[in-house]
């Protein structure tokens, strides 16, 4: 991505859910930008804190969770600060998301063009229905969904058009983010292929930055212009796809690449298998948090974090393999080997 | 050839023969009449039939004049006459020597005129009088003192022993027994035999039952639908807020409700009512309050259920108001549950209020309804059975239509109900 200007800027952002066994860190201190025209890819394991994340960038997370820390700048503005009508404004209006199940998603007693008529006019409450009604013919033409369907119910659609009419209702504003939070996991592979054209095409068309939150790795490379690694509430890697790929610095990734069942794997080669468990986030290890399953784990990653240090241009690991530490000089370790 | 012949193979095989067909035949005669509610859209006639009945019954509740052939409130015949018999007639016996003699002409209050007790010539008499007392000129006023017999031949002893002056009685109970009292005669007829009989019969007042039963169709009406709405109001707005809400708001409503709904119903009606005293309005009152928590639970836990959706939560991210969420998305989809409450509710509130005005904490008494024909006909039952039958018919009627219609309803409007 030669495009580097920023659209939103995440900076030491942290979650916490109130849970009786204690405080949940489910986002822990992440910084992080989302460029702007950018597709961001944001993977993880399941309970890694993405979609957590991707709510929390709208300021939606429902008690008990909290957004405990940080600051989120959109457009040079800090919308931590914002109060209740200014956050409604924003939603929809500059960032809208997707979300992970198309069938329960709409209002099953709202037909489509209902939909997308509220969307413009909860934003722009002056737009004759006509208007808008027009506005939203166009754009989900565009999207591949047939003029007459605009008078369907959401049960008498298919996953597939249901996500692209939850796309619709984000473009229909003119947001500038999309935050994507396991759209296409409940679709089968075809549409699925389908939907990650579709938001290509939207990005390229409309400018939007997408924010793709994914524990499909596979969809991300397609995808992704970045990508993000999230791992227990951290984001440990992040840079641009291609060299995260070919070249995994962090010995998470490494492991979350390894385990993609391929075709070409044979019977002798077995599909590689990370050690442990994700952990438990009341009460994390301490130091790194991935320490007690990585296989490269040195004395260090036990008592002290480490920091998201900047390898190369654009590309950030937080490992302490990569930065410089006192036991540096004692470890052996090949790094990219 | 041999395509026909093919073509018949396709025919006569089983994959000609309907699904439901085949359905039909594994179940038995009472699954498969429900079952065919959905497969003949058996829901369409049960909404029109039952909405041809309540546009009759509502028509009728409105315009109760047009139906109804008598005054509710006033005695128009003999008293606990069958349905469609005619209201007999009776004949005035005096003496032979009093000649061509008249009613007026012994209706004086020195006159004595007898008949036997329990029986319909008692009302025959009144009438009779009244009609003269109206047409008389000012100042006279008939009144003549009655005497009761246990029988007719007691009766008929003391005219011929001139004790009384005159004797009713109809023709079928005099039958031939004049010929043994030779001083007698039959002075003339006291009123005709009627034309037309009632349809469904005379109460033990004489008043029509059928006018009393369309007169009533107003109050049932009026007091099912009125608490119906008020109970509406209130108890749907009240759960949608709760629901919504939540929080110690939440939590003391439900408390409240909980404990009104623990009440027995009818019981806590009859203790609202008799409080507020009896009137329609603190009828419709003391039903509405019954229903509130009804609504209230079905709709805070519907909300409560709903706002977690995704589609809420999906609206939020696009940045609708609470109020737009609660309107356009939760209230929807609440709604379909309600409606079949409300209109059960609608039979179920007739049903209290019969049952209040049975028990008399209803209405004042003269009013024509259901409930306290029904209160006054059990007394009655073994005699005049058409007291109870027509009004118990009409509370049944009307509330299974209100059912039916909005169970059906709901079946056919609701759109996640519907096939893909």
């Amino acid at each position: 991505m030669s495009n580097t200007q920023e659209l939103m800027k995440i900076q030491d952002l942290s979650v916490e859910y109130k849970t009786r066994l204690g405080q949940v860190s489910a986002v822990d201190h992440v910084s992080f930008d989302i460029y702007k025209g950018e597709i961001l890819g944001l993977v993880g394991e399941s309970g890694c804190g993405k979609s957590t994340m991707g709510k929390a960038l709208m300021r939606m997370i429902q008690p008990p969770g909290k957004i405990t820390n940080g600051q989120i700048i959109f457009d040079g503005k800090d919308i931590m600060t914002y109060d209740q009508n200014q956050m409604r404004s924003f939603r929809g209006n500059k960032v809208s998301m997707i979300f992970q199940d198309p069938m329960t998603s709409l209002n099953p007693v709202q037909r489509v063009d209902e939909h997308v008529i509220e969307a413009i006019q909860v934003h722009e409450p002056k737009t004759k229905t006509d208007a808008a009604l027009g506005r939203a013919e166009i754009l989900i033409q565009k999207l591949g969904i047939q003029k007459r369907r605009m008078n369907s119910y959401p049960h008498q659609l298919s996953g597939g058009m249901r996500q692209r009419v939850m796309v619709g209702l984000g473009l229909v504003l003119n947001a500038n983010l999309i935050i994507a939070d396991e759209a296409t996991t409940s679709l089968d592979v075809i549409v699925e292929a389908k939907l990650a054209d579709q938001l290509r095409d939207v990005r390229e068309e409309f400018g939007v930055s997408l924010l793709v939150i994914t524990h499909n790795i596979a969809l991300v490379a397609e995808l992704s212009d970045r990508v993000a690694v999230m791992y227990a509430g951290h984001i440990v890697e992040i840079g641009d796809v291609e060299p995260i790929f070919d070249d995994p610095l962090h010995p998470y990734t490494k492991g979350l690449l390894d385990s993609i069942p391929t075709i070409k794997l044979n019977e002798k080669e077995e599909l590689y298998k990370m050690p442990g468990e994700p952990p438990n986030l009341t009460h994390p290890p301490s130091g790194c948090r991935f320490h007690p399953r990585c296989p490269f784990a040195m004395p260090i990653c036990s008592n002290q974090e480490p920091t998201l240090k900047e390898i190369s241009p654009g590309r950030l690991v937080k490992c302490w393999l990569f930065s410089e530490h006192a036991e540096k000089a004692d470890t052996n370790t090949e790094v990219s080997s | 050839m041999e395509k026909t012949k093919l073509n018949n193979d396709m025919t006569s095989s089983a994959e000609e023969v309907p699904e439901w067909l085949l359905d039909l035949d594994k179940v038995g005669f009472v699954r498969r009449l429900f079952l065919a509610r959905k497969w003949y859209g058996g829901d369409w006639w049960f909404v029109a039939i039952s909405a041809v009945l309540l546009i009759f019954i509502i028509i009728v509740g409105i315009f109760p004049q047009w139906f109804a052939p008598y005054d509710p409130r006033v005695e128009v015949g003999p008293s606990l006459l069958a349905p469609g018999e005619t209201p007999p007639s009776f004949l005035l016996i005096t003496p032979l020597d009093s000649g061509d003699i008249r009613m007026v002409d012994i209706a004086d209050k020195t006159n004595n005129i007898g008949f036997i007790v329990g029986s319909a010539a008692s009302q025959a008499m009144r009438e009779t009088v009244d009609a003269l007392n109206e047409s008389a000129p000012e100042g006279v006023r008939y009144q003549p003192r009655q005497k009761r017999y246990e029988t007719l031949d007691e009766g008929l002893q003391s005219l011929a022993n001139g004790e009384i002056d005159g004797f009713i009685v109809s023709p079928e109970e005099l039958g031939e027994s004049l010929q043994n009292y030779t001083s007698l005669q039959v002075a003339n007829t006291l009123r005709e035999e009627g034309e037309k009989g009632f349809v469904f019969g005379t109460n033990q007042i004489g008043q029509d039952v059928l006018s009393r039963i369309i007169w009533g169709t107003r109050i049932a009406l009026i007091v099912g639908l009125s608490s119906a709405v008020v109970s509406f109001l209130i108890g749907v707005p009240l759960g949608l807020i709760s629901g919504f809400a939540g929080g110690p708001f939440d939590r003391v409503l439900t408390l409240l409700m909980d404990s009104l709904y623990s009440f027995p119903g009818l019981i806590l009606a009859i203790a609202i009512a008799a409080v507020l005293g009896a009137g329609i309005g603190n009828i419709i009152v003391s039903i509405a309050v019954l229903y509130i928590p009804t609504y209230y639970r079905i709709v805070r836990g519907q909300t409560l259920s709903v706002k977690k959706e995704l589609y809420v939560e999906a609206a939020r991210s696009l940045g609708t108001s609470w109020k737009d969420i609660l309107i356009k998305y939760i209230f929807p989809n609440v709604i379909p549950s309600v409606v079949i409450i409300f209109s059960v509710n609608v039979g179920d509130a007739i049903l209290t209020e019969a049952g209040l005005s049975f028990l008399g904490f209803g209405l004042p008494p003269d009013t024509p309804d259901w409930g306290i024909d029904l209160a006054r006909g059990q007394d009655y039952v073994r005699r005049a059975w058409w007291l109870i039958t027509y009004p118990g018919l009409m509370v049944t009627l009307v509330t299974l239509s209100f059912s039916m219609l909005g169970e059906s309803l709901s079946e056919i409007l609701n759109p996640r109900l519907t096939e893909r």
